[in-house]
């Protein structure tokens, strides 16, 4: 169970992304290997509010979204606690988006669309 | 209106098809249709704005739709019109065309072109027109039925 950290306990995820599907996809990828997924939000600003209620080890970030983009809610996140791991997971990773994530501390771009083995190995490295 | 506009998204749908979905591609026919054509019950339509302005369709029957969103979720569903058969094919589009304007954003920096969330249009006898915009269809052929991409495109200034 690649989920389940060295103190038992299990690597908390919050997946932020407006496709139901594509949460749905992330929830199904992770949660046979322990992963929890812990919260999930529907657009940026939706992330920003719920982050000071969670705990999330991982936050899984789309890029586009309605009332607010997976960028700016990275960076609010950011703000809120610097250590935050951030792994953006979009259909658009062209040069300009990948260097703006990294302008604003993302810690790891993944283009989707997502094989399970390597979102997980992408989680691990995080950790 | 040239192959060149129409190329990322044929190849971005091939890729997706084999890698995410499994399908065998069998073939690729390119149709020329004018500005408009007859959807086969389901449709996917996804714009993008920036130095290009534009749209791209993504056209099946609802079994094959069925099918697609099936591969996706796992699950079972009877109707094309299940909320999760057409969020799927919203997914499937958004990844579709996001793939392949990575790949035109990178070929010619500065054109920034961007998406707008998918619409999904499902029913019978649906005619899908491109207003003011050239378009380009290929008919691809997979082991899940046909699918149709047609490129509507319009260029700006780089």
């Amino acid at each position: 169970m690649k989920g389940i950290k060295t103190d038992g306990t299990a690597i908390q995820v919050m997946s932020v992304d407006d496709s139901a599907i594509s949460r749905k996809m992330i929830k199904k990828a992770l949660e046979p290997e322990g992963f929890v997924v812990c919260a999930e939000a529907g657009n940026g600003k939706e992330a920003v509010e719920l982050y000071p209620k969670i705990k999330a080890d991982v936050i899984t970030m789309d890029v586009t979204m309605p009332v607010m983009d997976g960028l700016e809610a990275a960076s609010a996140i950011k703000k809120i606690n610097p250590g935050q791991k951030i792994i953006m997971l979009s259909a658009m990773g062209d040069d300009d988006i990948i260097n703006d994530a990294k302008s604003r501390g993302i810690d790891d771009v993944y283009c989707k669309p997502f094989k399970a083995p390597e979102l997980i190995e992408r989680i691990l490295k995080l950790m | 209106m040239s192959t060149s506009h129409i190329a990322p998204f044929v190849k971005s749908s091939v890729t997706i098809f084999k890698d995410m979905l499994g399908l065998e591609v069998k073939s690729g026919t390119t149709e020329n249709e004018g500005d408009s054509f007859a959807s086969r019950g389901f449709s996917v339509i996804v714009g993008f704005t920036g130095g290009w302005k534009g749209r791209f369709f993504l056209d099946m029957t609802g079994a094959t739709a069925i099918q697609l969103a099936s591969t996706l979720t796992g699950e079972e569903y009877s109707s094309m019109a299940d909320e999760e058969v057409l969020l799927s094919g919203a997914e499937l589009g958004n990844i579709i065309s996001g793939n392949a304007i990575t790949d035109i954003n990178n070929t010619y920096p500065g054109l920034n072109l961007r998406l707008t969330p998918p619409s999904v249009f499902a029913g019978d006898d649906l005619s899908m027109f491109n207003v003011r915009l050239n378009s380009c269809s290929v008919l691809i052929d997979t082991s899940a039925g046909p699918i149709k991409i047609n490129v509507a495109v319009e260029e700006g200034k780089k």
